[in-house]
């Protein structure tokens, strides 16, 4: 029987499979340059696997105090641009105003609480967003607090000027009281700032709040 | 070295630098970049947006249709004065048809209503012409109280008090009872009224001459407070009365129980005595005498006792 022609009757016939033959591999030689340009290569991509690592993982302590210091000062320039606001409501005497001028000068005290409420809600979330060294995080926390506390005393003010505009000054006295209870919880909150700020800078104890 | 080996080292770090800068944010939230960690997108800052100027006030449509009233009055020196007051109908029946305020605290908006104030300066000045003398000042101010205090008392739920004959669509149900507090234009209109009337009616007139006023409001009654710095006349055979509200003090005025006789029995005139500043004692009524008023002063803004900004310290020993 002709290998390459099986008779398609009188059983199985296999194919005849084609010799292979398995060429010789080069034989690998390095030379000394080229093993110094491999370690070369693998110390530069370790270099770089360190520098992204740093990168990948954290900012240095010094890059979080900074972004954490330049939102806190921007916080503080705008609160000081509302008291600049309220500064002025508070200076205007109302002794001989008329009935429409007195609506204006609450009108402008709703305005500067709706500003005052805005920009410390605005603020708050910078700062409480703020990645700090966990030395700072009690006066980060301390911060938002105080702005926390800011933001409810402006909310109350609006109260008191909406309860105004529907001559309910019973309920316009209410508002206000319990937003002065916020502002001294705010001061409260700004003092514990300050002594989480000391003692995450100075290493000092801090003191029972 | 070849470039060939240095591109897989420039392909590594590219792969390492955009899971450390686009990667790893994005999975995390954090802003992708060379950004502080601390920023997130919260949007532009806030805008201080100012408020809207003091509107000019809407005239009252002037048909040429007033209301003329008549009043005759015991003055300070027991001469009888007379004087009459217009009133357009058209101010006086946007009165009523204004909606009352159920907070008593806002009441002294009645007696500043701007459209009035120009028929209380009017009347202010012809009951309590301007004095060159300063002693004349008490005798000029007497004048007002005694004025107010000879229209004739009636309650907000007697149809007697309103000119219509019935109780105007916005008087109040409140505590079993009526309260209709009215505009000073109309106490002067329908000719009578209650001690909120009365009050008002005065603090307006008052006002128009420069005093400071309150209202001064008890459980079943309101009369007047008048800042004055010490009045203790020695003709008074009382002690006079007063509430201190923002350091001052406000003295008692009454502005309806004027004490009257007829003249004679067979008469419907009648004489009396009007009731001075500081005089509570005279009312008799039991809430003069036992409670402190809640005082109601014309001009309400709110006030906010604290307000001050704490400086902070800056972080990395800033100040």
């Amino acid at each position: 029987m002709d290998p390459n022609n099986p008779s398609p009757s009188g059983g199985l016939k296999i194919p005849k499979l084609p010799d292979i033959k398995i060429p010789n591999l080069p034989k690998i030689t390095v030379t000394r340059k080229q093993a110094l340009t491999a370690a070369g290569v693998a110390v530069i991509l370790v270099a770089v696997a360190v520098i992204g690592g740093t990168i990948l993982f954290d900012y240095t302590e010094d890059q979080q105090v900074s972004a954490f210091r330049s939102h806190i000062s921007a916080s503080e320039a705008d609160l000081f641009r509302v008291y600049g606001k309220i500064s002025t409501y508070m200076r205007t005497s109302t002794t001989d105003l008329s009935v429409a001028e007195c609506d204006a000068h609450v009108r402008e005290f709703a305005a500067i609480a709706r500003y005052g409420r805005d920009v410390t809600a605005y603020h708050r979330q910078i700062v409480a967003a703020d990645a700090v060294p966990a030395a700072y995080a009690g006066a980060q926390s301390a911060y938002v607090r105080a702005l926390d506390n800011l933001n409810r005393a402006f909310t109350y003010w609006l109260s008191a000027a909406g309860a105004y505009d529907v001559r309910d000054y019973s309920a316009a006295d209410r508002n206000l009281a319990e937003a002065d209870k916020a502002w001294r919880e705010y001061a409260a909150a700004i003092a514990d700032y300050d002594r989480e700020l000391r003692a995450a800078e100075e290493g000092a104890e801090v003191p029972p709040a | 070295m070849e470039w060939k080996d240095v591109i897989p080292v420039v392909a590594g770090a590219a792969v390492i630098l955009v899971v450390a800068l686009v990667v790893k944010p994005a999975l995390l939230g954090e802003p992708i970049g060379f950004g502080s960690r601390g920023t997130v997108p919260v949007g532009d800052p806030p805008v201080y947006v100012p408020s809207s100027p003091v509107p000019t006030p809407t005239p009252i449509p002037d048909d040429g249709e007033v209301y003329t009233r008549n009043f005759r009055w015991t003055a300070i020196d027991g001469g009888v004065q007379t004087t009459e007051v217009t009133v357009p109908k058209a101010l006086f029946g946007e009165h009523r048809k204004t909606p009352r305020f159920s907070d008593y605290a806002s009441w002294g908006r009645y007696a500043l209503a701007s459209s009035d104030r120009p028929f209380l300066e009017d009347l202010a000045r012809r009951i309590a012409p301007p004095a060159a003398n300063p002693d004349a000042e008490y005798f000029r101010l007497m004048n007002l109280v005694f004025f107010v205090q000879q229209i004739p008392y009636d309650n907000d739920e007697n149809a007697t008090s309103y000119i219509e004959g019935a109780l105007p669509r916005y008087a109040m149900y409140k505590g079993g009872g009526v309260e209709y507090p009215k505009y000073p234009v109309e106490t002067l209109v329908d000719g009578r009224g209650d001690c909120e009337d009365a009050a008002i009616l005065m603090a307006g007139l008052l006002d128009a001459l420069g005093y400071d006023t309150v209202l001064l409001r008890y459980s079943d009654h309101m009369a007047l407070g008048i800042r004055m710095g010490e009045f203790n006349p020695y003709y008074a055979r009382y002690t006079p009365r007063y509430f201190t509200y923002g350091g001052q003090h406000y003295y008692y005025v009454e502005g309806t129980d004027f004490e009257w006789w007829n003249v004679s029995t067979n008469s419907t005139a009648i004489w009396g005595k009007p009731r001075a500043i500081g005089d509570a004692a005279g009312t008799g009524l039991p809430s003069v005498q036992s409670e402190t008023p809640q005082i109601v002063p014309l001009r309400y803004v709110p006030e906010p006792k604290e307000y001050r900004i704490s400086p902070a310290r800056l972080p990395g020993n800033g100040v």
